[in-house]
C-alpha cells in the first residue's frame, strides 16, 4: 500500500464514521491501551453490550488510566468521551475532584469487595505483590524485612512511582503498612533493588529474563503463566503485612453525549457476563462472586487486606512519594 | 578563502530554508504555548532543577564524547578494511539507533547482564557468576554508546568513503604514514561533521528516558526529561512541565549554538573507489581489533534480540491480521517520512550552503535540532492540543501527526548527513557553477545531486527506519486501528506477551538493517546509471 492510498484510505475512514453514527447511537470510552487490544477485555465486551444496546461502542486507547485522566480533563467540557474505564484506587481520588464525574446512580449488586461509592463503578481488582520463580528462589521472603534481611545479590525490580501505576501502589503498600517507618524500609530495600523501571513491562520482562529474582507485580500475575502458558512455576510471595488492593473502576463524565447508555455500560460491567470475560482477559479478579466459572488457577484471593483512607491519600500521595525517592537517592 | 565571493546568489534557496526553519521553530513555540493555555495554576514543581541539570549534563556529556571517540575508530577501521560481509556489518552499526532504546537496553542485558551469555559462559567456565556493573551510570553510558557510536560511525564513514580518488593517490604518492594520513586526508573530512554528530548525540543522551530508568538502577541516575513526564502526569502541573521543558531547550539550544559556531567548512567530496591503499601492518592489526571488539560490543546484543525473537512466536503472528495492518502501516509511514526528511534536510542544508554569513548559517539550522530537544511528553501532549484546537479529531489526524513528527526527529540526522558535503560543494564548486550561469534547478540536478545521491541514501534509509522505531507522539491521540509495529510490540510486552514482543523486535531489527543495506545501495545506483 503506497502512503497516498494510506492516506486515502484514512480520510475515507473519517468521512465514513460519522454516516454510520447516524444509524445508531455512539458510546465513547476511553480506556487504557491494554483493554481495548485485541487479546484485552474491550472486543468482547463491546460485542457482549452492543447485543443488548442497540449502540455502537467505540474504545478510545491512551497509553494508560493515568494518561485516559489527563485526556479528559485537557479536553474538559467538549470531552467526546461518555464513559471513562479503568481508573484505579489510586488515581480515583483525583478524579474526583475534578468534577468532571457524574453519580452512577445504579443500585450494584452484591460484590466480592467492600464498595460504597456514589461515582465509580468497581469492575476488576487486584492486590501487589512480588512474584518469585519457585524453581530458582525456593524460599521467598515473607516480608519486607524478611528481604531487607536477605544479601544484597537477593535482586528486585520494582517501577518508578511517578511513572507506574504498581510503582506508585508500593509506595502506598509500605506507608500504610509501616507508617513513618517506610523511610527505613526503604532505605533497607535500597541494595536490593535491580532498578526502578519506567513501567510495569520493562520490570516484568527484566524478570521473566532471569535478571532480578522478584519484581513488583500482581497476585494474579501466576494465573496468566498457569492459564495462557500452562506454566506453574511462578508464585507470588505471601507478605505477612497484608496487601493493598487496586481496584480498577468506571464513571460516567458529567458532558456525556449518551448518559442513559453510559450508565447501562456500567451496569453491563458488573453483569456475571461481563465479568466472566474480565479475568483471563485483564489478569485480575472479578468484583462479583463467579465461582463457577473463574478458573481454579486464580486461587483465593489474599485474605489480610490493608485498609487505605481516601482522604490521606489524595492529600499524602505526592510526599509519600518524594520521601520514598529521598530514601533510595 | 573569501567564501561569499565564490557563492553563487540563491535568494530561493535562502527564502525557502529560513521559511521552513521558522515554521519549525514557530512549532515549537505553538506547541508549547497550547500547553499553557490549557494550564491552570501556577508552576508548583518541587523539583531541583541543578541538581537534575547537573546530573543529566555529565551524563549526556560524558556519553557524546565517548562516542565520537569510539565512532571515530570504527569509522577509520571500516574505511580501510574490505572484507565480505562488510555492508552487513556496516548496516548493523547503523541500524542501532534507530531501534527503540529499550529493545537495545534487552539486547544488551541479554549479553551482559545477570542471565546473560557472558555471564553463563563465565559461570560454565569458572563456576564464579562475573558480577558485571550493568546497572548505574555505566549501563547508561554502555547502552547510549552502543546506540550513538554506532550511528556516528555509520555517518563519519560515509564522510570517509566520499574521499575524492585523485587525494587518496596524491597521499599514497608522498607515501604518507598511517598518522599522517589521518590528520591530513581523514581529519579534514571527518572534523566539520563532528560538531554536528556531537550536538545530535549530546540531544539524544541529555532527553533520554526508559534507558535511563531501566539501567539507572534508581533515582540516583535520572534525567530533567523523567521530570518532566512526572510533572505532567503525576502533578498534572502543566505551568511546571513548560518551565522544566523550557530550561531543557535553552541548555540544548546553547550546545547546538555552540557547536554550530565552532563548526569548519567540510572539505570537498568526489567520487569515491574502493581504496587500494592499505595502512602499514601493524596499523592493519589495530583496525582488525577494533573492528572486533567493536562488533562484539555492538553487534552482540542486536544479535541477542535477533535470537530471542525468531522462532516459533513469528509464525504465530504471521497468522494475525493486525500485525499485518501494524506492518503496512509502519512501512507506509516510514516511506512518506523519508521522503518528507529528505526534502527538508535539503531544503535547509542548500539554504546553510547558499550564505556565507556563520549567523544565517546557525540560525537556519537550529531550529531543526530544537525539536529534538522538546521532551517527548510535552510534544505529544501538545500536538494532540494543537490538533483538538484546529478543530480535528486527533484519531484520524494521527497519521499526518506521526508522518510530520518522525520526518522531525531525523531532521537533525539528516542535517548532520547532508549539510557538510552540500556547503563543500558550494564552497569548492561556487566558482565553477558561477562561471557557467548555471540556475538553481541545474546546479542541483547536475552537480550537487550526483555527489550527493550517496549521502541522500543514508539519511532516507535513515528516516524510514527512524519512523519504523518511534510512536512517542500519539499516546493521547486514542487510536485503537492506527497500530504501528512499535506500539503493537508495547501492547504485548504490557500484556505478559514478551514472545509476540521479542518476535516483533526482531523483525524490525531485521527491517532496519535491510533498510540500511539496501536503501543507501539503491541510490548509488541510480546516480550510477545516471552518470
Amino acid at each position: 500500500m503506497s502512503f497516498k492510498h494510506f492516506a486515502l484510505a484514512a480520510a475515507l475512514s473519517a468521512i465514513a464514521v460519522p454516516t454510520l453514527a447516524q444509524d445508531k447511537p455512539v458510546l465513547t470510552v476511553y480506556t487504557y491501551d491494554s483493554f481495548a487490544a485485541e487479546w484485552g477485555p474491550g472486543p468482547a465486551l463491546k460485542a457482549g453490550f452492543e447485543q443488548t444496546c442497540g449502540c455502537t461502542v467505540n474504545f478510545s486507547a491512551s497509553e494508560d488510566a493515568i494518561s485516559t485522566l489527563r485526556k479528559v480533563q485537557l479536553e474538559g467540557a467538549t470531552s467526546p468521551a461518555d464513559v471513562v474505564v479503568g481508573l484505579d484506587t489510586a488515581t480515583a481520588p483525583e478524579a474526583r475532584k475534578t468534577g468532571l464525574f457524574a453519580t452512577h446512580d445504579l443500585t450494584l449488586p452484591t460484590l466480592a469487595i467492600n464498595w460504597a461509592d456514589a461515582e465509580f463503578v468497581p469492575f476488576d481488582y487486584g492486590y501487589f505483590a512480588f512474584v518469585y520463580n519457585k524453581e530458582t528462589t525456593p524460599n521467598p521472603p515473607k516480608s519486607f524485612e524478611e528481604l531487607i534481611a536477605l544479601p544484597p545479590s537477593f535482586k528486585i525490580v520494582l517501577q518508578d512511582p511517578r511513572s507506574s501505576t504498581p510503582g506508585l501502589g508500593n509506595v502506598i503498600w509500605i506507608r500504610t503498612a509501616y507508617g513513618d517507618r517506610a523511610p527505613e524500609i526503604w532505605q533497607g530495600l535500597k541494595p536490593h533493588i535491580l532498578t526502578l523501571s519506567r513501567g510495569w513491562s520493562e520490570a516484568y520482562g527484566l524478570f521473566l529474563d532471569g535478571q532480578a529474582d522478584m519484581v513488583l507485580s500482581y497476585t494474579t500475575s501466576p494465573s496468566y503463566h498457569a492459564i495462557a502458558e500452562q506454566d506453574g512455576k511462578y508464585a507470588y510471595a505471601a507478605f505477612t503485612e497484608g496487601y493493598v488492593p487496586q481496584v480498577e473502576v468506571a464513571g460516567v463524565l458529567k458532558t456525556a453525549k449518551q448518559p442513559e447508555l453510559a450508565r447501562q455500560f456500567l451496569a453491563y460491567l458488573v453483569t456475571p457476563e461481563a465479568q466472566a470475560i474480565i479475568p483471563t482477559t485483564n489478569w485480575m479478579y472479578p468484583v462479583l462472586d463467579i465461582a463457577d466459572t473463574l478458573p481454579a488457577e486464580f486461587g483465593t484471593p489474599p485474605a489480610n487486606v490493608l485498609t487505605l483512607d481516601e482522604t490521606v491519600l489524595d492529600t499524602s500521595l505526592k510526599a509519600w512519594v518524594d520521601e520514598a525517592l529521598a530514601a533510595l537517592q | 578563502m573569501p567564501r561569499s565571493s565564490s557563492l553563487p546568489p540563491r535568494p530561493l534557496r535562502l527564502i525557502a530554508g529560513a521559511a521552513l526553519a521558522l515554521s519549525i521553530a514557530g512549532l515549537v513555540v505553538l506547541v508549547l504555548c497550547s500547553i499553557l493555555r490549557a494550564a491552570t495554576g501556577a508552576a508548583a514543581s518541587s523539583v531541583d532543577i541543578w541538581r537534575l541539570v547537573v546530573m543529566t549534563s555529565t551524563q549526556a556529556a560524558l556519553t557524546t564524547v565517548l562516542s565520537l571517540i569510539v565512532g571515530i575508530a570504527l569509522a577509520w577501521a571500516l574505511n580501510r578494511l574490505r572484507f565480505p560481509g562488510r555492508d552487513l556489518i556496516v548496516g548493523l552499526f547503523a541500524s542501532a539507533i534507530v531501534t527503540p532504546g529499550l529493545i537495545i537496553a534487552f539486547g544488551l542485558l541479554a549479553v551482559w547482564g545477570r542471565a546473560g551469555w557472558v555471564n553463563e559462559a563465565s559461570l560454565a567456565l569458572t563456576g564464579q557468576p562475573l558480577e558485571l556493573p550493568i546497572f548505574g551510570l555505566g549501563g547508561i553510558l554502555f547502552a547510549h554508546v552502543i546506540l550513538d557510536a554506532s550511528f556516528a560511525a555509520r555517518i563519519l564513514l560515509a564522510r570517509l568513503d566520499a574521499i575524492p580518488e585523485a587525494r587518496l593517490k596524491m597521499g599514497q604518492g608522498l607515501g604518507l604514514s598511517a598518522v599522517q594520513r589521518f590528520t591530513v586526508i581523514d581529519w579534514p573530512m571527518l572534523g566539520p561533521t563532528l560538531p554536528g554528530l556531537g550536538a545530535i548525540i549530546f540531544l539524544l543522551a541529555f532527553t533520554s528516558f526508559p534507558i535511563v530508568l531501566l539501567l539507572g538502577g534508581g533515582p540516583a541516575n535520572q534525567t530533567l526529561e523523567v521530570a518532566i513526564y512526572a510533572a505532567v502526569r503525576l502533578d498534572f502541573d502543566l505551568a511546571g512541565a513548560v518551565q522544566l521543558a523550557l530550561v531543557q531547550i535553552a541548555i540544548c539550544s546553547a550546545i547546538i549554538v555552540a557547536t554550530a559556531a565552532f563548526a569548519p567548512i567540510s572539505a570537498a567530496t568526489g567520487p569515491s573507489r574502493p581504496t587500494r591503499w592499505h595502512d602499514a601492518g601493524w596499523v592493519r592489526s589495530l583496525q582488525w581489533t577494533i573492528l572486533g571488539v567493536g562488533v562484539v560490543g555492538f553487534a552482540l546484543p542486536l544479535l541477542a534480540i535477533l535470537a530471542d525473537g525468531i522462532g516459533p512466536g513469528i509464525v504465530d503472528l504471521a497468522q494475525r491480521p493486525s500485525f499485518w495492518r501494524a506492518l503496512f502501516t509502519s512501512l507506509a509511514l516510514g516511506a512518506g517520512s523519508a521522503a518528507l526528511t529528505l526534502l527538508l534536510a535539503l531544503t535547509i542544508g542548500m539554504a546553510r550552503a547558499a550564505t556565507a554569513s556563520r549567523l544565517a548559517r546557525t540560525a537556519i539550522g537550529a531550529p531543526a535540532y530544537a525539536y529534538l530537544a522538546v521532551p517527548a511528553v510535552v510534544l505529544s501532549l501538545g500536538a494532540f492540543l494543537l490538533v483538538r484546537d484546529m478543530g480535528l479529531l486527533p484519531e484520524f489526524a494521527a497519521p499526518v501527526v506521526v508522518l510530520v513528527a518522525n520526518a522531525l526527529l531525523s531532521l537533525p540526522f539528516a542535517l548532520a548527513t547532508l549539510a557538510p558535503p552540500l556547503e563543500a560543494i558550494a564552497t569548492s564548486r561556487g566558482r565553477l557553477i558561477r562561471s557557467l550561469g548555471l540556475r538553481g534547478w541545474s546546479q542541483f540536478r547536475d552537480v550537487e545531486w550526483p555527489l550527493l545521491s550517496r549521502d541522500a541514501g543514508v539519511v532516507v534509509a535513515l528516516s524510514f527506519c527512524f519512523s519504523l522505531g518511534d510512536l512517542g507522539v500519539i499516546a493521547l491521540f486514542g487510536t485503537e486501528d492506527f497500530t504501528t509495529l512499535p506500539l503493537a510490540m508495547y501492547r504485548a510486552l504490557g500484556a505478559y506477551r514478551s514472545n509476540d514482543a521479542a518476535a516483533i523486535a526482531a523483525l524490525m531489527l531485521l527491517l532496519t538493517i535491510a533498510a540500511f543495506t539496501l536503501l543507501p545501495r539503491l541510490f548509488r545506483r541510480s546516480n550510477d546509471a545516471a552518470s
